[in-house]
């Protein structure tokens, strides 16, 4: 009798238990939608962004690009006009329409290359950083000024003037060799070479021997 | 009794179990901002680059203006109506309560900062989180004997054409070194013939 009783009881205790189990399960599928959150969280995408640790200025740029350093892959995020008139040496392209395609997360999503996403001026670049920054991408850093100032720090670099200090004009024989690398002529240059290119005089002696007639009987 | 023991312990575990669920389950704090949109919507808003406003339609009553610089900035010159909400406290409690405000009114917060750069970061961490009633002024911002001097500013313009900057540049250099050759041309080959006169072998043969 004992034995029956005890059975009833547990038998409730257990349909008490599955039931409680059942309706939570139930609850972890109405939990809010979290669909539209991906990625890190706000607060942290703020602080991300604040940091001026993204930009890179053009000097080191040219400097890598001229020492060849092969772990920076240079994307250009406008449209493929500008980049087919003029862009950074060695850039691929990747309109910021495309920017969150499946072929150009390839590019992105990657931690063996530090890339650098440049525009004309910063701005299209940084609103590419933040959306890759929001999907957690890592190594990603954008072109300081973009191509605007690579034209006005290294394709054209301006001359310092007497007041400057030393350090100034360092750069500036910095930038001014890197231009010459990237393309831009100075007149200087072709100085230089046609100033070798003098023909020299051409010295020919004609040795006239002259055989001394067989004297005596020797 | 063996029997008893068994089932007790299995509805102690569950017990435990559900115990543990539900503290979790209240203990759980919302986190207090959430993404509304996600990236692929935020991308096709920045590409339609329609919400771009310039200084001359600014005096719309519906508009908002939000200055996006540090206090002190704000205090050296700022637009006129225009209140302070810095880029890094942007996700405090009181100025999530002003967006909020500003949404149910249904007003427009036009941004802007020292330049349009500074305003992305703000633009972008807002409309991602939902308030998508929200522009961006395209202004620089410069001082000048203490007073805020505010242009309208074309957003990524080419400052100039580089690929013809380079090509005239070289045409500049080789124009200056032909000069030089054609100068340097004429010049008379030299050619001195020496006549060496051996001395005729004397004596001692």
């Amino acid at each position: 009798m004992v034995k029956k009783k005890v059975a009833k009881v547990l038998a409730f205790r257990y349909m008490v238990l599955a039931g409680i189990l059942i309706i939570l399960a139930g609850g972890l599928v109405l939990l809010p939608k979290y669909e539209k959150h991906e990625g890190i969280k706000p607060e942290q995408l703020l602080s991300n962004v604040i940091s001026p640790e993204r930009y890179i200025t053009t000097d080191y740029l040219a400097d890598k690009l001229i020492s060849q350093d092969p772990s920076y892959l240079l994307i250009d995020v406008r449209d493929e006009e500008s980049y087919t008139t003029y862009s950074i040496p060695n850039a691929i392209n990747i309109p910021l329409a495309k920017l969150l395609d499946e072929d150009s997360e390839m590019y992105l999503n990657q931690d063996q290359f530090n890339i650098v996403l440049f525009s004309n001026d910063n701005f299209s670049a940084d609103q590419a950083w933040i959306l890759c920054n929001r999907l957690d991408y890592k190594n990603l850093h954008v072109l300081k000024g973009g191509v605007n100032m690579w034209y006005n720090t290294i394709i054209n670099p301006i001359k310092p003037t007497e007041d400057m200090p030393a350090e100034a004009f360092e750069l500036f024989t910095f930038r001014k060799a890197a231009s010459m690398y990237f393309g831009v002529a100075y007149p200087e240059q072709f100085k230089a070479t046609v100033v070798k290119k003098v023909i020299p005089k051409k010295v020919i002696t004609v040795k006239k021997k002259k055989k001394a007639p067989a004297e005596g009987g020797c | 009794m063996k029997e008893l023991e068994k089932t007790k312990r299995i509805s102690i575990a569950s017990t435990l179990f559900i115990l543990i669920v539900l503290i979790a389950v209240l203990s759980y704090e919302r986190p207090k901002h959430l993404y509304k949109v996600n990236s692929i919507a935020t991308l096709e808003k920045l590409t339609s680059a329609d919400y771009f406003v310039s200084l001359s339609n600014i005096n719309n009553p519906d508009y908002v203006l939000i200055d996006v610089r540090s206090q002190f900035e704000f205090e050296k010159g700022h637009l006129e109506n225009a209140i302070n909400i810095y880029t890094a406290e942007i996700l405090t409690d009181d100025n999530s309560d002003v967006f909020e405000e500003i949404k149910e009114k249904n007003k427009t917060a036009i941004l802007y900062g020292a330049n349009p750069n500074e305003v992305n970061a703000p633009f972008m961490l807002l409309y991602q989180l939902g308030y998508d009633n929200i522009k961006i002024l395209a202004i620089e911002n410069s001082y000048e004997e203490n007073k805020l001097i505010s242009k309208n500013v074309e957003i990524e313009k080419s400052v100039a054409n580089i690929n013809a900057f380079i090509e005239e540049s070289v045409k500049k250099a080789s124009k200056g070194s032909k000069q030089k050759v054609v100068v340097k041309k004429p010049r008379k080959k030299t050619i001195s013939v020496k006549k060496k006169k051996k001395a005729p072998a004397e004596g001692g043969c």
